[in-house]
């Protein structure tokens, strides 16, 4: 592993790359945890394709917890035990895509493959529609009907406040009719989702709630948040060693004494193995031919995993995952970094480094670009913000417009003779700038102070008000860490509210 | 790989990861990045250059041309498609629809990439569009990436269930070496401007391009401008202007190149005329400071800038700006009197404008509240409103001869409303229309100088 440079271990890492690449990207089946909620989620669809018989449910977890990843692996499963094309038709929908019911409605046309059978039909009502739908599968040549599963995602998003949920109320009426089998599985991140239901909608609803909350596994029992990422760490990072299985039979030069631990490994292998490998489906949806990974050595491999495992232990990486689940529970969050790290990965580095990853973690948990974006500000421009800031504290946190950060400002510089004086107008551009950037924002009830006659209550930009948008721990932190900073500006910041 | 980086300096690290994460043309590209950082930091162009060189397909969206969600989808699809063809497309849907069938005539699994410039305008449209194209890839079968391009920082992006957060780079204003870098590499363009405009002999030439007067001449300028400006676009302008001042008294052979402290002393007050011009864009010809050599300057120059000149010349004071309205001697007092209705208060109207107001005894306590609101003075509050009559009432306290409210005198108020010096309604109606002064303090008093009134006089904040 160490003559690095030549072309074969150029073409090794690249592979490693795109198939660690994949793997976090991509890999949208594999699902950890959670036992009894995926059971669960897997007894209600297996039951309503197998049996015919209709549910519903709701999937309620935070953000990045793996609600869609839960059903896809489930779907997964059971596109392998049952005969999904024949026997079932799932209609998924997504409420940020499927804003109305009318493109809802298209939308499911078209996934149910009907748009011959509507053709220029005109239905009355939504309900119509969707019957005449079903009926249509109904007049299959043996009058059986096939099951229907809808997965509604962000499912808050159809619950439309002030229009009326025609779509839900119609599909959760199904499954009380006995018109067709069918499944409804809502999936949402809104735990109060229940209270945006109308009535007549919640009343038909089974009240099947499966709730996902990371950091607690099958048993219940609490598991610490760092070893979940730890585990996440291995299982993204780690390769397959059987993708160069092949290559292990060609090369029997190895000597007799690594044998021996080349097979007991191999023992090992089968159950790990697959844990780390992606699916060939996920693959083929990606256009990817798994043959050419086969070029992968097995000892690069080997190497890698070994590398994979000895960083885990690696003190200072414990450190930066806990930083980071300290912070946060987002699975998807976590994959980001992952895939930050492994593409950080090259023929010069072909090792992941822990100092990068420390690095990429601040930058993903606390970012601090608001300072940033402080502190890239000219010198004129933070005086103004500075100005601004001392304005607030005296008025406890009344809105200021211009004439008064002015006043505040011309007072500062007539103080101080070394600064530059700057004509009003640029002062104005730098204000201007200032909003541009959203430091400050402008208040919106302004008029309620004036006269609300519509003409006369254009304010001009000169007395528009404005408060700050920026917290002054923020700023605070901004003017410590300012380069160059003129030592009478951070006096002024420090000392004064005059 | 080497070249985008020799030609976009000290970017290297922006750079650098924007390459990590595009990566390979075989690999999967992230869902989306954020990229922010201050105006004029380089990061419209960094991302063009390393599209260019990945040579992905890639859609550039500026979200202030596509200011309605139709025209933006129907710019991804026309930029994605090969052929031209007219795609009509209404809804989230259908664009998914649209992609969808790209994706399934596509045999390999072809990196795309959508970038959003000026993503904060995405703000103003509904909320599903950004957390859609924050999540694309989930949607359709594509190696789809989006990128928001903005000078805002994420946390400015509400989203009120919250979205798939995008990995996000960030672009740190440049530095002043830095700065000094860059503008030092167009020092070719900055000296042909010069010697494009003015007749130059052949040695004096050769002396101008010297890199270091440019750079003599840079420092200089960035010790100056650095401090109220870092907009490298902004500085790159001034640079220009300034620099070709620098070099007059070169050219006109007064002071040599290498005389540094005779060159800075000649520039020195030049700049600090020209920093009070920052961002405003004026073009002064006639600064007094300049010498007549800038007079072959002027001729060069196309004639139709000078109608924009002498707009110019007019804004560029307050003074000659309100003389170039050239009211009328009582449409002056009118909007004097408009002046004083908006920035006093009613009920110092008796005391400010009456003969005998009755004393008023200043109490401590008036005095001290008057004191601590400081900050509050009526002029820095804007001007409020007031009725037509009290702008008479106030228009014939000033006025000290006595002329009769006719017609005449209240077309007067019309015309000031439609110069827009006062907003109110046009119609004039005795008991009900209100108006306001907008006009600031600068322009009052310039007026009033010419006839010859002090505003101050009767402003109850300066009392």
């Amino acid at each position: 592993m160490h003559e690095l440079l030549d072309s074969n271990s150029l073409t090794q890492i690249k592979l490693l790359r795109k198939y660690l690449k994949l793997k976090i990207l991509e890999d949208d089946i594999r699902f950890r945890h959670h036992k009894s909620e995926r059971d669960h989620v897997y007894n209600l669809i297996s039951r309503s394709i197998l049996h015919g018989e209709s549910h519903s449910a709701l999937v309620i977890g935070p953000r990045g917890c793996g609600k869609t990843t839960l059903i896809n692996s489930v779907l997964h499963q059971i596109a392998n035990e049952a005969d999904l094309v024949n026997d079932a038709i799932i209609v998924k929908l997504n409420g940020l895509i499927h804003q109305d019911d009318k493109i809802a409605l298209k939308s499911i046309t078209a996934q149910m493959q009907l748009e011959n059978a509507v053709g220029d039909r005109v239905f009355g009502t939504f309900a119509e529609n969707l019957s005449f739908l079903l009926s249509c599968l109904m007049s299959g040549v043996d009058r059986k009907c096939k099951s229907m599963v809808f997965i509604l995602e962000e499912f808050d998003m159809f619950c439309h406040s002030g229009r009326t949920q025609t779509l839900l109320y119609n599909l959760f009426d199904i499954t009380h009719s006995k018109q067709a089998p069918m499944c409804v599985l809502g999936i949402t991140n809104r735990i109060d989702v229940m209270e945006m239901l109308e009535k007549r909608v919640k009343s038909r609803f089974s009240h099947r709630h499966i709730f996902l909350f990371p950091n607690e596994n099958q048993t219940g029992v609490e598991k610490s948040p760092l070893e979940t990422c730890k585990e996440i760490f291995i299982q993204s990072l780690c390769m397959p060693l059987s993708l160069a299985k092949k290559n292990v039979m060609d090369t029997p030069k190895r000597r007799k004494g690594r044998r021996s631990v080349v097979s007991l490994e191999k023992m090992d292998i089968d159950t790990e193995d697959t844990q780390y490998a992606i699916s060939e489906e996920v693959l083929t949806r990606c256009k990817v031919d798994s043959k050419q990974f086969q070029c992968l050595e097995y000892g690069f491999i080997e190497s890698w995993n070994a590398h994979i495992q000895s960083i885990v232990e690696d003190q200072k990486l414990i450190d930066c995952l806990e930083k980071f689940s300290y912070y946060t529970v987002n699975e998807q969050l976590f994959k980001d970094v992952l895939f930050q790290i492994v593409s950080k990965l090259s023929p010069s580095k072909p090792y992941i480094e822990v100092n990068d990853i420390s690095s990429i973690i601040d930058n993903t948990v606390s970012p601090e670009h608001r300072v940033k974006l402080l502190q890239s500000l000219s010198i004129l421009e933070l005086s103004l913000v500075i100005a601004m800031m001392h304005g607030m504290q005296i008025f406890d946190g009344q809105p200021m417009n211009f004439e008064m950060v002015l006043h505040r400002y011309t007072k500062f510089s007539n103080t101080n003779s070394s600064t530059q004086t700057v004509p009003r107008p640029v002062i104005l551009k730098a204000f201007e700038h200032l909003q541009e950037l959203e430091i400050i924002m402008p208040v919106r009830s302004t008029d309620s102070i004036y006269n609300t006659e519509t003409t006369t209550s254009r304010v001009q930009k000169e007395y528009k008000l404005y408060t700050l948008a920026v917290p002054i721990e923020d700023i605070k932190e901004a003017v410590k860490g300012f380069k160059v900073l003129p030592t009478e500006i951070n006096h002024w910041f420090n000392n004064s509210v005059l | 790989m080497e070249e985008i980086y020799n030609k976009l300096l000290c970017r290297e690290d922006q750079l650098k990861n924007l390459l990590d994460f595009l990566g390979d043309s075989d690999e999967p590209l992230p869902a989306s990045l954020f990229v922010s950082g201050s105006m004029a930091t380089g990061k419209t162009l960094c991302l063009t250059t390393v599209l260019q060189y990945l040579n992905y397909k890639h859609v550039f969206i500026d979200c202030i041309e596509c200011y309605s969600p139709k025209i933006m989808y129907e710019a991804i699809l026309t930029g994605l498609s090969d052929d031209q063809v007219d795609v009509k497309c209404d809804s989230l849907w259908e664009l998914i629809n649209n992609l969808n069938k790209l994706g399934n005539n596509q045999n390999s699994y072809e990196p795309i990439v959508l970038v959003f410039d000026r993503a904060e305008r995405l703000r103003n449209m509904d909320q599903n569009i950004m957390s859609t194209f924050l999540r694309l890839r989930e949607f359709c079968n594509l190696n789809v990436c989006t990128i928001f391009v903005t000078h805002l920082i994420y946390d400015n992006f509400y989203f009120k269930v919250g979205a798939r957060e995008p990995i996000k780079l960030y672009f740190p204003n440049y530095n002043k070496e830095e700065l000094f870098k860059i503008i030092f590499l167009h020092q070719k363009s900055f000296v042909r401007h010069l010697t494009n405009n003015h007749n130059i002999d052949c040695d004096i030439k050769e002396e101008l391009e010297r890199p270091e007067l440019f750079a003599n001449f840079l420092n200089a300028f960035l010790s100056v401008f650095y401090r109220p400006c870092r907009d490298l676009i902004e500085l790159q302008h001034m640079a220009r202007v300034n620099f070709v001042k620098y070099c007059e008294p070169i050219i006109k052979n007064e002071i040599k190149s290498n005389d540094l402290s005779k060159l800075w002393r000649h520039i020195a007050p030049i700049l600090k005329t020209s920093l009070e011009l920052l961002y405003l864009r004026i073009n002064n010809t006639k600064v007094p400071t300049q010498s007549p050599g800038k007079e072959n300057g002027d001729t060069m120059q196309p004639q139709c800038y000078n109608f924009e000149n002498t707009l110019k010349e007019e804004l560029l004071s307050t003074k000659t700006f309100a003389q170039s309205f050239e009211l009328p001697y009582y449409a002056k007092f009118l909007l004097i009197a408009a002046y004083l209705a908006s920035y006093n208060p009613p009920k110092e109207d008796k005391r400010l404008f009456m003969k005998n107001h009755g004393k008023q005894r200043k109490k401590l306590q008036q005095v001290k509240a008057k004191a601590k609101i400081n900050e509050k003075l009526n002029t820095q509050l804007g001007p409020k409103v007031f009725t037509l009559d009290r702008l008479l009432a106030i228009f014939y306290a000033i006025l000290e001869e006595r002329i009769g409210l006719t017609s005449n005198l209240l077309a007067q108020i019309a015309t000031l409303v439609e110069l827009k010096l006062i907003a109110g309604s046009k119609e004039i109606d005795l008991d009900s229309s209100k108006y306001k002064c907008i006009i600031g303090y600068d322009f009052i008093s310039a007026v009033a100088q010419t006839v010859g009134f002090n505003v101050r006089k009767y402003l109850y904040d300066f009392i």
